[in-house]
């Protein structure tokens, strides 16, 4: 990184620090033990062992849950990890069950182990690794049906998550016109290039209506600062809570638009809610620094737009990644290539949100064409939020979170964000990619599911493409 | 001292006895079903079982499914035609299991009677003791089982006509007399599970003993680099091969390598540069350690990548010259076989080898001590709860049921080589669960035939 002045090199890294959980999760097992029977166990066992007690208090645990000072008259439930050893050993005395207040972490798209694997970010900050291979569904619909590809022979790889050698996660947002125009004197005249570089593809997007609170506007915002991205606030939250900054982004609706007038600084970005061309030219007379990025619903036709002028929008979709039916994976693909064959894409930055809730569809959104991602729901889980009921729409979900405690929540979100980046490194790497700017649209990077099938099993009796 | 000692061993024995106990007694269904046991790949239901032909040397007779999981889609979406019962070869009908691991002209022939061998599981993600078990299992039914990235223990040395050595990015382990030894040579490039990530040892594995053998510092991590750092090109890999086949002039080559979305490619270049064995790794293959990302997200599964590596080869007029050995999600006979049907030679068992030998698929490897079951361990205490001979015994007598179901497949398939079913995927057919109530006939009843 060059600063103003004088040449300084900084390698981009976010600092992550230990976040314990502020609300305690149920334990992820329920440990069942027969007390008579475990008794009966014992007695038998100093008969057996003729009474040699080390080998008679033995247990089958080595995490500790049966542990003193009464061992499996009182197991820990909240050391198990669900490895069975003590069931198979002791089937008439002790089962372990899946804790069913678990499963009602999340929702119907952000399930349970999504949860669990959030927390587990926002808590430490490191990239989720476990022993034995995928546990899970053979692809599936959305994101699960895409898998990302690997390059046997080439560099960077493993040695960008490790720092040896530099892969840069930095995305640019703004108006890059395709060629620049000259004057006589030899300045640049009609569009100029205006982009902010955020050091990650993700930035973070406004809370839903239910929850907006000035300390999770805080976070948010400082978290964003200290991440090097930008937050979404709505604008008359940014007025009222006076949350000024170069990594906030006010976002106006008509019914906040009067609140615009107080706002008595220049934003780097500007976010207006739908497409209103006057309001536009509005606001780029008041604010002609800034640039201004449309929310406009993934399905929009966005080529119409970009003739209209959008060079940066934000495609909406609910929080299930979902627009009238369809999935953002496709919606985005959709978009990207439209601009694409219209020979404008380069020109224009595009920003998309909902059913974004995992590290890997980070990348994954990006191969279908996205600039950049905006977080939602994820950062509220990494915040230890609750849904009542479904958070599927942002007008209507209901969310609420515990008593926030600022520097835990900054942390948390950093954590999030560094893990998530680790593991774009991760996929970079393993396609040996120094940039994700170089990930955008690689559609050739990647493989569908159904498109694998269709070839793998065409001749496969039965076999239906559109099954 | 003594006594302490005695009383060590006497808990090892304790709990050894009532871990073989459990391993006997759970797939009774005296219990029913561990509740919090198995996932979408591998249901509580398929572990049971392999448990149980590890005791038995045959398919369960009490319902259990032993032939697909849950996971909706690949093997468990795929089902065999068998021909009418009439047309089928009968009992008496003698049917062949073996396969050739070298189509090369005028290099060694080697045969294996079972279209299996183990694949690469380094000493420091599985203790001594399983490396052993799989030594001598691959002995006694004279096929191969693989070092892994970690070096040869000394204990396997009366077992290397057996034994594959893998040569991977960090070379641990690889010195000139286990080259020297080996019948084959394995280059692993990539692992499915992390496809482009290299290997990692975390450092509380890394024991002396460990250490010693990978010529490095004891409780230190350990990273094989991805990829190998001097291989760039088809023309840089055959240096490497070139330069194995001077020191062991004899061995056979194979080649790992991941399902990246030019897989094709990769085999006909590996073909090129010289490879007896291509060996491909689906994404959903099994390890001591993986950042999830990568195991979910990176590269195909095997089921995608076979045909499409298989007609390659077919069209490059080169199929019959190279065998093509598949991993990473082969659970059962039935994936076996299926994986043959899809384009493979044969297959490497990893994750299924362990399950027979007592493990539950809890993904706590890499915690703390390390498996509480004694498999992917270091620990000295832990470790002792595998026998080498008990492990070899269960890992032959799931040999004998699986090629026992691979020869009634065959059979039922009019069949009377397994070489005769590479590639003919006519011989499958697609049903995902939950098409027809034909399909809850077949896989959902679990019952054994
Ligand atoms: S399942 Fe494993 S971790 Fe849980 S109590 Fe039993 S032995 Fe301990
Ligand atoms: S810890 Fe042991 S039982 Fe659990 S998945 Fe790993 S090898 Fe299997």
């Amino acid at each position: 990184m060059v600063t103003a002045g004088r040449l300084s090199y900084r390698r981009y890294r976010i600092e992550i620090r230990p976040a314990p959980d502020l609300v305690r999760l149920p334990p992820r097992f329920r440990v069942e033990v027969k007390k008579h029977r475990l008794i009966g166990l014992v007695l038998e066992e100093l008969v057996r062992y003729r009474g040699d007690l080390p080998v008679v208090l033995s247990r089958p645990c080595v995490y500790g849950v049966f542990s003193r000072p009464i061992g499996g008259l009182a197991p820990k439930e909240e050391l198990c990890v669900g490895c069975l050893r003590c069931t198979v050993q002791y089937p008439d005395v002790v089962q372990i069950y899946p804790n069913p207040e678990r499963e009602r972490l999340g929702d119907s798209y952000l399930k349970p182990a999504h949860v669990d694997t959030l927390l587990y970010e926002a808590r430490t900050g490191h990239v989720p690794v476990r022993g034995a291979g995928y546990r899970g569904p053979f692809g599936g619909a959305g994101w699960d049906g895409m898998w990302t590809d690997m390059s046997e022979i080439v560099r960077p790889t493993r040695d960008g998550i490790h720092g040896r050698e530099f892969i840069s996660t930095a995305v640019d947002i703004g108006e890059k016109p395709a060629l620049l125009a000259f004057d006589e004197r030899g300045e640049p005249v009609g569009t100029v290039p205006k982009v902010i570089t955020i050091q990650v593809p993700f930035l973070f997007d406004r809370p839903p209506r239910s929850a907006r609170p000035r300390l999770l506007l805080e976070i948010l915002v400082r978290a964003a600062q200290e991440i090097e991205t930008l937050a979404m606030v709505p604008v008359d939250l940014v007025v009222r809570f006076d949350l000024a900054g170069p990594h906030v982004v006010p976002v106006v609706e008509e019914e906040t638009w009067r609140w615009l007038v107080q706002l008595a600084w220049s934003p780097r970005m500007i976010a207006i809610e739908g497409w209103d061309r006057e309001r536009l030219a509005e606001l780029e007379r008041r604010f002609p620094e800034s640039i201004l990025c449309a929310r406009v619903p993934m399905d929009s036709d966005v080529l119409d737009l970009v003739r209209q002028g959008a060079r940066v929008l934000h495609l909406t979709a609910d929080y299930h990644g979902r627009r009238n039916g369809r999935f953002v994976m496709d919606l985005i693909r959709q978009a990207h290539q439209r601009l694409v064959d219209a020979g404008v894409r380069e020109e224009v930055t595009l920003i998309g949100s909902g059913g974004i809730v995992m590290a890997e569809h980070v990348p994954k959104a990006i191969i279908c064409g996205l600039d950049a991602v905006a977080l939602d729901t994820a950062l509220w889980v990494a915040l230890q939020a609750r849904f009542a009921g479904e958070c599927r729409n942002p007008e209507t979900a209901l969310v609420s979170f515990p008593r926030l405690e600022p520097a835990w929540g900054i942390q948390r979100l950093k954590n999030l964000a560094a893990s998530w980046r680790d593991q774009l490194l991760e996929v970079l790497g393993a396609m040996g990619l120094r940039e994700v700017r170089r990930l955008r649209g690689e559609l050739g990077r990647c493989m569908f599911q159904a498109e694998l099938e269709r070839e793998a099993f065409a001749e496969v009796d039965g076999y239906r493409a559109d099954a | 001292m003594l006594t302490r000692r005695a009383s060590e061993q006497s808990i090892i024995r304790k709990h050894e006895e009532a871990l073989h106990q459990g391993y006997r007694r759970w797939p009774t269904l005296d219990f029913g079903l561990p509740p919090a046991m198995g996932d979408e790949r591998w249901p509580a239901e398929l572990i049971l079982a392999t448990w149980l032909q590890a005791e038995t040397g045959r398919p369960p007779a009490n319902g259990l499914e032993y032939r697909v999981g849950r996971s909706g889609g690949g093997f468990d979406a795929l089902d065999f035609r068998f021909l009418p019962p009439e047309q089928q070869l009968p009992e008496s009908e003698p049917v062949d299991t073996s396969i050739p691991l070298n189509r090369r002209p005028g290099d060694r022939a080697v045969e294996i009677p079972i279209p299996w061998y183990g694949g690469g599981m380094s000493f420091g993600s599985v203790s001594e003791q399983i490396m052993l078990a799989r030594a001598k299992a691959a002995k006694e039914w004279r096929t191969f089982t693989s070092t892994g990235e970690g070096g040869y223990p000394e204990s396997l040395v009366p077992y290397r006509d057996h034994v594959i050595t893998q040569i991977a990015t960090g070379m641990f382990g690889v010195r000139e007399e286990t080259i020297q030894w080996a019948p084959i040579i394995e280059f692993k490039y990539a692992q499915g599970a992390k496809p482009g990530l290299g290997g990692h040892l975390l450092g509380d594995k890394a024991t002396v003993a460990v250490a010693r053998m990978r010529e490095s510092v004891p409780w230190v991590s350990l990273f094989s680099p991805f990829p190998f750092h001097s291989v760039y090109s088809v023309e840089d890999h055959k240096k490497h091969i070139d330069w194995v086949r001077t020191i062991n002039p004899e061995a056979l080559i194979s080649v790992k390598v991941s399902t990246p979305t030019d897989i094709d490619m990769v085999a006909v270049g590996s073909y090129y540069a010289g490879a007896h064995i291509i060996h491909i790794d689906g994404g959903y293959g099994g390890t001591g350690a993986a950042p999830e990302i990568a195991k979910k997200n990176i590269a195909m599964p095997i089921e995608l990548a076979l045909p499409r590596v298989h007609r390659f080869l077919l069209q490059e007029g080169i199929r019959d010259e190279v065998v093509i050995m598949a991993s990473g999600g082969i659970r059962t006979a039935y994936d076996i076989a299926k994986a043959i049907a899809l384009g493979a030679d044969g297959c490497v068992l990893g994750t299924t080898e362990l399950v027979a030998l007592g493990c539950t698929r809890c993904g706590n490897c890499e915690r703390g001590r390390g498996c509480p079951f004694g498999l992917t361990t270091t620990d000295p205490e832990l470790s002792q709860l595998v026998d080498p001979d008990w492990g070899a015994e269960r890992l032959s007598r799931l040999y004998a049921s699986f090629q026992a179901q691979l020869r009634d497949i065959l059979r039922r398939l009019g069949l009377r080589s397994v070489r005769e079913l590479r590639g003919r995927i006519d011989l499958l057919v697609y049903r995902k669960p939950g098409d027809s109530d034909e399909w809850a006939n077949v896989v959902g009843s679990g019952q054994a035939r």
